[in-house]
């Protein structure tokens, strides 16, 4: 895969969930989330499934899931049947390639499409889940319809992602690089609650899960910080941008602290 | 009726006739005392930890010990009666210590060894060949030993400590440590070159820069032979770890201070903090309010709030949780990241409930950390890092990460009043004595086995013509 030069470029155009997903897959990008492409990691993920009512033999829906981390967890450790569905071609391939690793691509399968328009039929899974990817989707009301579609009666979503207070948001976390960091275009909390309702579903719960976005937050800024004392191979092309890239860590640190940003867990239930 | 928590039964000594007696770890006041009854000489306690949740907390990073390749005793009367090592001991060897000397050109009012200017007549004074063969012990307790550290006594003033720190060179051990008070150093401008030359890493003592902490410690004004002594480190290329004995209400205001200097002095790539040991020579002290480790990390965090927080410390797995804490930061003259907010710590160290992850611990996780940052296309491969924190330091393919690392340990050791079989058990710090047997450090210093050592080598001395 090409680097781009300035991996932010890109989204100052329109095309923001494609741009997104092939961030994801920057070298760089994977280093300063250590690998973990949602706050929570494999405890906040479990905990999602549990809502979600995933056990053995759950068929479930992993919407936006990346390098496959998520689908091969609730694969593994719970024995669902899992699909993953993810924009990034990088992301399909290594996907199935860790499936095939741990010996789970009986278990799980990985399709390249687009969220708004689920290659699945009608009513054909059990559960969904969409860990830190929705706040991402330009259209989210067509995502969440979709998901509504594919879910069978009495069937459970859980989205988990980052919540946010638009109007106390700082301008500069409203930039085109904060998107990337999912604070940008987030929702608040209630945001996502109206969003799965107007899809026809009944919401369950909302669970709050701030300390596992600020953490993931801090672990973002010191290696950036770390970057910039030593050097990392994935982030040398960017190093003279890392000292605006860690004042942007600080400012969303910063609104973590003060309840302007937020990470949630929203479960909601297919009529029926 | 006092209002506390049981929180575990354990083995402890009484500290005056040293006879194996029960103990009772209590959570009392967010804090955890041992206490135990000696049926001749009574009832004792001491504080072993100062925060009750961190103390539990921590019992997750207990990892499994990994076997010397030689035992060197057998259990007869149970521990800590039967050093060492004896099959009941859960791990190897990270660290070995000799003490070459009982003579010193100090006399500190807080000396666990118990040496000094005026021990020559009940003192001893290790040959080449007894230093030689207790190295020989180790490499065949341990394989490939990580770490050795000739002690004292004051090692620096023994007539042949450079041929003794060359045996341990050639044997292959891969950190081979001086601890000194550093006077040699200050005032020998031939000695650090001679150590640069071995590739020995000095362990300076080294307890704060106020009057008083030298008075009060060292019984002598020594910050400017410190400080010469660094120096002389610095322009030699020798590398050097502070070791800071901290005292309640002598130098804990230090703690802070000592970390700033140690950063930006170019020779020092690390901080060991020692809450001053309460065995051999030391001053009064009251058992119910020892420092502690979790005193110090609370120490450095309040006075260095830019740089730490609490939970940049880790509990060493290797040995018990409750042993030694430890942090690696890096620093670059402006900016300090402590390694620990990198990786997920959790992800790795949690050994009690961690199913998932069975054998990733941290030496992988930062492996990957820096196998992303392989400058040169060098990549670290499966160099051990077990045992970091113990004082080893990172490999040397990791040359750039390790220029600019620093890391600080607190070791609380344990004494008569506080030791604690089941941590005694899972020691990773052995004194080698001239008979070959490796004794965990806190049982040397607490039950009797240093006495006992020193008389003999004494009375060999004196019987010898």
């Amino acid at each position: 895969m090409s680097v781009p030069s300035d991996p932010f470029a890109g989204l100052l155009e329109g095309d923001v969930a494609g741009c997104c997903a092939d961030l994801y897959e920057l070298p760089a990008v994977r280093w300063l989330l250590d690998g973990q492409l949602h706050p929570g990691g494999r405890e906040l993920t479990l905990r999602a499934a549990r809502l979600a009512g995933i056990g053995a033999g759950t068929r479930v829906l992993d919407v936006a899931s990346g390098a496959g981390t998520t689908a091969l967890l609730v694969a593994g450790e719970l024995g669902a049947e899992v699909i993953g569905v993810e924009r990034g071609d990088g992301a399909v391939a290594q996907a199935r390639t860790a499936a095939a690793d741990a010996g789970l691509d009986g278990a799980v399968s990985f399709v390249a499409a687009d969220a708004t328009s689920l290659p699945l039929d009608d009513a054909s899974v059990d559960a969904i889940l969409c860990e830190c990817s929705l706040c991402l989707f330009e259209d989210k009301p067509t995502a969440v319809s979709e998901m509504a579609r594919v879910l069978r009666p009495g069937g459970i979503v859980v989205i988990a992602d980052v919540t946010v207070e638009p109007d106390a948001l700082p301008a500069k976390l409203r930039t085109a690089a904060a998107r990337v960091a999912c604070v940008a275009d987030a929702l608040p909390l209630d945001g996502y609650a109206s969003l799965l309702r107007d899809a026809g579903l009944d919401v369950d719960c909302q669970e709050e899960h701030r300390e596992a976005v600020a953490a993931m937050a801090d672990r973002v800024e010191s290696r950036l910080r770390a970057a910039r004392i030593i050097r990392v191979a994935a982030l040398e092309p960017w190093r003279s941008e890392l000292s605006a890239a860690i004042e942007l860590a600080g400012l969303a640190k910063q609104a973590i602290a003060d309840g302007i940003v937020g990470y949630a867990l929203t479960a909601a239930r297919g009529p029926g | 009726m006092r209002d506390e928590v049981l929180l575990e039964l354990t083995r402890s000594i009484c500290p005056v006739c040293k006879a194996s007696v029960d103990a009772e770890l209590n959570a009392r006041a967010g804090r955890v005392f041992l206490r135990k009854r000696c049926d001749e000489h009574g009832e004792f306690e001491a504080l072993v930890y100062g925060d009750a949740d961190r103390y539990l907390e921590i019992q997750r990073y207990n990892k499994p010990g990994d076997r010397p390749l030689l035992l060197q005793t057998e259990t007869v009367d149970g521990c800590p009666h039967d050093c060492g090592i004896c099959p009941e001991h859960r791990q190897h060897s990270c660290l070995g210590i000799i003490e070459v000397n009982t003579n010193c050109n100090l006399d500190c009012p807080v000396c666990f060894a118990e040496s000094g200017t005026g021990h020559h007549a009940d003192g001893f004074s290790l040959t080449l060949e007894q230093v030689e063969s207790m190295l020989d012990a180790f490499v065949a307790a341990e394989g490939e030993p990580e770490a050795i550290q000739l002690s004292g006594g004051e090692p620096s003033i023994h007539p042949q400590i450079l041929e003794m720190l060359a045996a341990a060179k050639q044997r292959g051990i891969r950190l081979v440590m001086l601890n000194t008070n550093g006077i040699r150093l200050a005032r020998d401008p031939r000695f650090a070159p001679a150590l640069a030359e071995l590739g020995v890493h000095v362990y300076l003592q080294f307890d704060g820069f106020d009057d008083s902490t030298h008075l009060a410690i060292r019984g002598k004004r020594l910050q400017d032979d410190k400080r010469r002594a660094l120096d002389r480190c610095a322009d030699a290329g020798v590398s050097v770890s502070l070791a800071a004995a901290i005292e309640r209400g002598v130098n804990e205001h230090e703690i802070g201070a000592i970390v700033r200097f140690g950063v930006e002095h170019p020779a020092v790539n690390g901080v060991f903090f020692q809450p001053v040991t309460h065995s051999g020579r030391h001053l009064d002290f009251d058992p119910l309010e020892r420092v502690t480790n979790v005193d110090v990390i609370r120490a450095v965090c309040n006075q260095l709030p830019d740089w730490f927080r609490e939970d940049d410390f880790i509990a060493v797995p290797c040995c018990s949780p409750t042993c030694r804490s430890a942090t690696y930061a890096l620093y670059d003259g402006d900016d300090l990241v402590p390694l620990p907010r990198l990786v997920d710590v959790e992800d790795y160290l949690d050994y009690i409930t961690n199913r998932a992850l069975p054998d990733l611990d941290v030496r992988r996780a930062l492996e990957g950390l820096f196998s992303a940052s392989a400058a040169g296309g060098t990549e670290p491969t499966g160099e051990r890092l077990d045992c970091v924190a113990c004082g080893v330091g990172l490999p040397p393919e990791l040359a750039e990460v390790a220029a600019k690392g620093f890391m600080i340990v607190t070791q609380d050791f344990q004494d008569p009043w506080t030791l604690d079989v089941r941590k005694l058990m899972k020691c990773c710090v052995s004194e080698i004595v001239p008979d070959g047997r490796l004794i965990p450090f806190c049982a040397y210093n607490s039950v009797g086995y240093r006495e006992q050592v020193r008389a003999d080598l004494v009375a060999q001395r004196t019987a010898s013509p």
